[in-house]
């Protein structure tokens, strides 16, 4: 079976848990990473990303029922 | 607009799919600050368009001094939610609604009934693992 890595999965899947994290503008890397969202704003700001894409990773990977 | 649906790790090693749609959100205010996109997940099952209470007070919403309500999730377990009107950006335009924060959130943000789904016409597309958004307009 062939198995196609998707660059955005990998990046969820290697990024800290229970984290805001940011995405890069093509969300294949975490570019930031911190307990609060404006900590990742700050940090994504500083390495110069200009329209990254901010989430919430979950304590683990389950699927979400809100 | 046409969003694919957005796909996310599971513990077995597989993928998930959830229907997102990019937003920014803001005061009403003009020229009021945008927050940074984020991804909200489009959700038939929640009465309101929640939003998480770090991302409206780093734009400058006083969370607290909104009108408070109660919701619960499918959990069963109640938290508090305040109420603001908050602009919206997204692909295709911007709204102003009803929305809430919550500090009690495990995503950013939900578009829920009120205030997405009432001015928005939403199809999910399995095949073509996207959702369809087409903004509506109610007399």
């Amino acid at each position: 079976m062939l198995l196609l890595i998707d660059p955005r999965v990998e990046a969820l899947r290697n990024a800290p848990l229970n984290s805001w994290i940011a995405l890069s503008e093509d969300e294949s890397t975490v570019i930031a990473s911190g307990a609060t969202y404006e900590e990742v704003v700050r940090e994504s700001e500083r390495v110069g990303s200009v329209d990254p894409i901010i989430l919430k990773t979950p304590r683990e990977w389950s699927p979400i029922s809100l | 607009m046409k969003l694919p649906y957005k796909k996310y790790p599971t513990v077995a090693g597989g993928v998930d799919l959830r229907a997102i749609c990019p937003v920014y959100i803001a005061l009403t205010a003009r020229g009021a600050v945008r927050s940074k996109k984020i991804e909200a997940v489009i959700d038939s099952g929640a009465s309101n368009c929640i939003f998480h209470a770090q991302i409206g007070e780093a734009v400058g919403f006083d969370i607290k001094a909104g009108r408070q309500e109660e919701t619960y999730g499918v959990d069963g377990k109640s938290s508090a939610i305040y109420f603001h009107d908050i602009l919206i950006y997204m692909p295709g335009g911007q709204i102003t609604i009803d929305g809430a924060f919550s500090y009690d959130m495990p995503v950013p943000a939900i578009l829920g009934m009120r205030g997405f789904f009432d001015n928005f016409k939403v199809t999910f597309d399995p095949t073509g693992q996207l959702c369809e958004v087409e903004r509506i307009y109610q007399a």
